[in-house]
């Protein structure tokens, strides 16, 4: 039960770092201006959940809650060798803070208390900062609720994916149509800025189910909306299912239509769509998540997070029983790390740019990388505009409607 | 030594019917090699026929063997067990006066085992059959000994029976050996005449060429001459294999062993040739031997454009030492410059590359393999074709000939029915079938070789399950029905896939040809048709529809690395892909349609 197919709900973290800190491209920038000296987001990974959907491959254990003490004592190890390595005086500033999962709500209020307790040390939120909690319908009761509004938390973003009780049962998830309904209403006394997670092309999902599902969401009190298409991961038990034929994946052709069809409900109902799979009610842009799309830099921590910093991305390890062995010896526990030469940022900044709905800015591309997009991807950017994937707005280069279904095969020729 | 004492010997057999097995035992027993050495089966001197059971080159060596008080020096010329490789057999039986037939005490007489026998029937070898594996739980002895007096028309009364793997009897067989094989007959006054029936290049001292002498004798110091080239040359050093090369003062009449001459290119000593004393020498050459035919024909290409030059060293290097061998740069729009190569068969071919991807690491494209063709145009003009892209027009054509084999299979017999349909399927024309015991048949048919390249081997094996054997001989040229298929992918032709084949199977060799394709392309942005057509006239088509949705849903801060990694690996496919118009095609479509090539038609 854990909000897979979430944004961010596998790692990450963030924050401008120093010396990573680089000029926003962005031509609408909703996030506050970066501490050009500082990392300003964080992400933390939390990995429990009450069980494993079969659609999961995110780094998370089940029916492990006894694991939950020794994982709270590593987080404390990695939060201070991270406090040591970035010379921290006191806690950091951050624009923002994303709490993911797993299920960080699976924790029981008390321990909950104990996470952020400990995050106060190392962390605190900006005036006017983001600081975000990834829950599940099921379980958010009004105690745990109460421990999220004490430490401030003020975005939750929920694990709903369907109102369409046949689509929750085939993704195992734990909860009804009606109890998310309640949850979402119950929490949207507490939270204005409230998300929700939507799965489409789920096997056996009509166009009418999925409409059905995205008007639901439309009639709730929700500021922000991530559709996903499902996904087969390898070594999930439903990659296996799909390739014995026990499970029918949808077409591509009625994956593109519900897609299609979430973007014009959405946008119809006022949200404004501005990445490949998230829409947000204006002001209501995930903060946390731009930090990502604009390469900027975030601290990280927990199993299977990741982080940027000074040009290198690392991965932690992602077995949770491993990550918190090492930590209890106080030894970092990394899976891959990747020191990113400065052709591989600015190429790697297209390819999250472009994902973007307002896209590239070219200028501000070009101040921030000392090169020329034209350089770095002529060929493609002319291929791709003749193809009619590609186009120039203003400033920017960005995708067309057609290029966003494709947006895949166009940003690979930017790598 | 007295040619008196001398026995020169061949051991011919089915594949893994104990060949090899039985020349170690020999070289054990006689103390050639030793029991560590044993161990490898050492005559195999490439990896590759080692790893298949196979010996591809021959390979001679010289063992010393008391009998009776009296030293003979026995010289085993090995032979290549496979049916590719007739000719080698064939040059290796020459240099022969008595063979060692080895039958496998359970399998009995298999398809190689005849073709080989009647090779060395035809030259007037003593043939000494010889049952091996008799320490196997399930023998059958007698029926074998039945087919063998039955199918090949040799009294099998007093045939060995021993086991190569144990050592079990072999001293019966260097009795046998001795007392069998007529001793060389050459005269030793008489001027010197040798026959070249192998040679090989070694990086160190050149050219080593194997000789058999016949009569007169060659020592260092000689001047002789190649009749045949028409070169002469000084001899530098003589010496017998034992099993390494071991020079010695000469080498006289009857006894078999090499030469070196500071020749350094291979191609000027030929198989077969007559090697004489440049003054004084004979006038009379040895018959020699025909050149061996390439029947088979491939396209081989570098994955990697920069490997060509690569290629062509290696090659060249392959080529060395395998005169059969042959290749001639070509140009595919598919696969840019590579090389068309030529081989005595499909083994052959497997071998040649094989050795290349293996040894020199090299990543190869390899094209469908195809036969030799003949065309005779309008114009009286007989062409042969190797390669499918020179077919001319059909308006230029007058007739199209393809090689036709007789082929020989030998099958349990409740497998003949199927075995029949597979050759009426193929074209065959059935000649007889002949049983060889209650279990088992020979079937003889007249098949085009094309078929038999096809896929014949593996229907052979999974129908009879492994028992099946087969050898075939190609005997000549006929005109057929034949057609150049042209592989056409949304709308641009492929030359790399064009296919010579029968019009009576075109359609469905295209049916399935276009299937295999269109999993091998990826979607593109616009729907693809792939089509099988002759000429103008599209036989067969598939489409690929386009693609309407590729995009990651999610790119968060943990996932930014992994795909950026699958994107770069992506593009580093497309990278390896060709341009087709606007069509890419990865190499790997290349590939699948050759291996699938076996698993259905």
């Amino acid at each position: 039960m854990t909000k897979h197919n979430d944004k961010s709900a596998d790692t990450s973290a963030a924050e401008s770092s120093p010396g990573a800190a680089e000029p926003s491209v962005f031509t609408q920038t909703q996030t506050s201006q970066v501490d050009e000296s500082g990392v300003t987001a964080v992400y933390i990974h939390v990995p429990f959940c009450l069980h494993r959907c079969g659609y999961c491959d995110f780094t998370l254990v089940a029916n492990q809650d006894d694991l939950i003490p020794d994982y709270l004592a590593a987080l404390k190890n990695e939060l201070e060798s991270t406090a040591a390595d970035h010379a921290f005086h006191g806690p950091q500033s951050m624009d923002t803070i994303f709490i993911g999962g797993g299920t960080p709500t699976h924790l029981s209020p008390s321990h909950l208390t104990e996470l952020f307790s400990l995050l106060q040390r190392y962390f605190h939120l900006t005036d006017g900062g983001e600081f975000s909690v990834e829950a599940n319908p099921d379980g958010l009761d009004d105690d745990r609720i109460r421990v999220l509004k004490d430490f401030g938390v003020n975005r939750l973003s929920l694990g709903v994916q369907s109102f369409d009780d046949d689509c929750l049962r085939l993704l195992e998830r734990r909860h009804s149509a009606a109890e998310a309904i309640e949850t979402i209403q119950r929490c949207s006394d507490e939270f204005d800025n409230l998300s929700a997670d939507l799965i489409y092309a789920v096997p056996g999902q009509s166009l009418r189910s999925w409409t059905t599902t995205l008007k639901s969401a439309i009639s709730l009190p929700l500021s922000h909306i991530s559709t996903y298409g499902l996904t087969y991961e390898q070594g999930t038990p439903f990659y296996r299912r799909a390739n014995s034929g026990e499970l029918r994946r949808q077409t591509d052709e009625t994956e593109r239509q519900q897609y299609l069809t979430g973007i014009g409900l959405l946008k119809g109902a006022g949200f404004e769509h501005y990445e490949v799979s998230n829409f947000a009610k204006n002001g209501f842009r995930c903060r946390h998540n731009q930090t990502y799309w604009q390469g900027r830099s975030y601290f990280a921590a927990g199993p299977g997070a990741a982080r940027y910093l000074n040009g290198r991305r690392s991965t932690n390890c992602r077995s949770v029983a491993r990550w918190i062995r090492s930590w209890s010896d106080n030894s970092p526990c990394i899976q891959e790390s990747e020191d990113l030469n400065a052709e591989e940022k600015a190429r790697e900044f297209m390819m999250l740019a472009l994902r973007m709905i307002d896209g590239l800015n070219i200028e501000a591309f070009e101040r921030r990388f000392g090169v020329s997009v034209r350089t770095l991807a002529g060929e493609a950017i002319q291929r791709h505009i003749a193809g009619g994937l590609l186009e120039y707005h203003g400033k920017n280069l960005r995708l067309t409607a057609e290029g966003l279904l494709l947006a895949d095969s166009v940003v690979v020729d930017f790598l | 030594m007295d040619s008196k004492f001398i026995r020169n010997f061949s051991i011919i057999a089915h594949i893994d019917h104990g060949k090899s097995t039985l020349a170690d035992q020999l070289l054990l027993k006689s103390g050639t090699i030793t029991e560590r050495e044993f161990r490898e089966q050492i005559l195999d001197d490439l990896d590759i026929e080692r790893s298949r059971g196979i010996t591809v080159k021959a390979r001679s060596v010289t063992i010393n063997y008391k009998l009776n008080g009296q030293n003979y020096e026995l010289n085993l010329i090995d032979t290549p067990g496979h049916v590719d490789f007739h000719y080698e057999v064939n040059r290796s039986l020459a240099a022969c006066e008595g063979a060692l037939l080895v039958v496998d005490a359970f399998q009995g007489v298999q398809a190689q085992t005849v073709a080989n026998a009647y090779a060395a029937i035809n030259v007037n070898l003593e043939i000494i059959p010889v049952v091996n594996k008799i320490d196997l739980p399930v023998i059958r002895v007698d029926e074998v000994l039945e087919e063998v007096e039955n199918v090949l028309g040799l009294d099998a009364s007093d045939a060995l029976r021993v086991s190569a793997k144990t050592g079990m009897n072999i001293e019966t067989v260097f009795e046998a050996i001795i007392k069998r094989i007529p001793p060389p007959a050459g005269n030793p006054n008489a001027p010197l005449k040798a026959l070249v029936f192998d040679s090989k290049y070694d990086n160190y001292r050149g050219v080593v060429t194997y000789i058999r002498i016949v009569d007169g004798s060659v020592k260092p110091g000689d001047k002789i001459k190649f009749m045949r080239a028409g070169i002469s040359s000084d001899v530098l050093e003589v010496g017998q294999f034992r099993p390494e090369m071991r020079a010695c003062g000469g080498l006289g009449t009857g006894q078999v062993g090499y030469l070196l001459t500071g020749i350094k290119d291979l191609s000027l000593v030929t198989v077969g040739d007559t090697v004489t004393m440049a003054v004084g020498g004979t006038d009379q050459p040895l018959p020699g031997y025909l050149k061996p035919k390439q029947m088979v024909f491939c396209g081989m290409y570098p994955i990697d454009a920069t490997g060509f030059e690569t290629l062509r060293e290696e090659l060249q290097k392959l080529s060395m030492n395998d005169s059969s061998f042959s290749f001639v740069p070509e140009t595919s729009d598919a696969l840019g410059f590579g090389f068309r190569c030529g081989f005595l068969g499909l083994l052959h071919m497997e071998i040649v590359q094989q050795r290349l991807e293996g040894e020199q690491d090299m990543d190869l494209i390899q094209t469908a393999p195809n036969v030799t063709y003949e065309i005779l145009t309008r114009d009286g003009q007989v062409r042969t074709i190797d390669n499918p892209q020179d077919v001319p027009d059909a308006g230029v054509i007058e007739e199209f000939r393809e090689p036709i084999a007789h082929v020989s299979f030998i099958v349990p017999s409740e497998n003949v029915g199927t075995i029949m349909q597979l050759c009426q399927d193929r074209r065959g024309i059935f000649k007889n079938t002949e049983f060889l015991g209650p279990q088992r048949a020979q079937i003889h048919y007249e098949l085009p070789l094309s078929e038999i390249v096809y896929d014949m081997y593996d229907k052979l094996k999974s129908v009879t399950r492994g028992y099946g054997t087969m050898d075939y001989e190609v005997i000549g040229f006929l005109a057929a029905d034949l057609v150049k298929m042209d592989i056409l992918v949304k709308g641009v032709r492929v030359d790399a896939l064009s296919t010579i084949v029968h019009r009576s199977t075109a359609e469905r060799r295209g049916r399935s040809l276009v299937k295999r394709l269109k999993n091998e392309i990826s979607k593109h942005q616009f729907e693809i048709a792939i089509q099988a057509a002759i000429g103008s006239r599209v036989i067969a088509r598939e489409t690929i529809s386009a693609l309407r949705k590729n995009v990651t849903s999610k790119c968060y801060g943990g996932d930014i690395t992994r795909k950026r990694k699958l994107l770069q690996k992506q593009k580093e496919g497309k990278k390896r892909m060709k341009q087709f118009g606007e069509v890419e095609i990865p190499q790997k479509a290349f590939l699948t349609v050759l291996e699938s090539n076996r698993e259905d038609g």
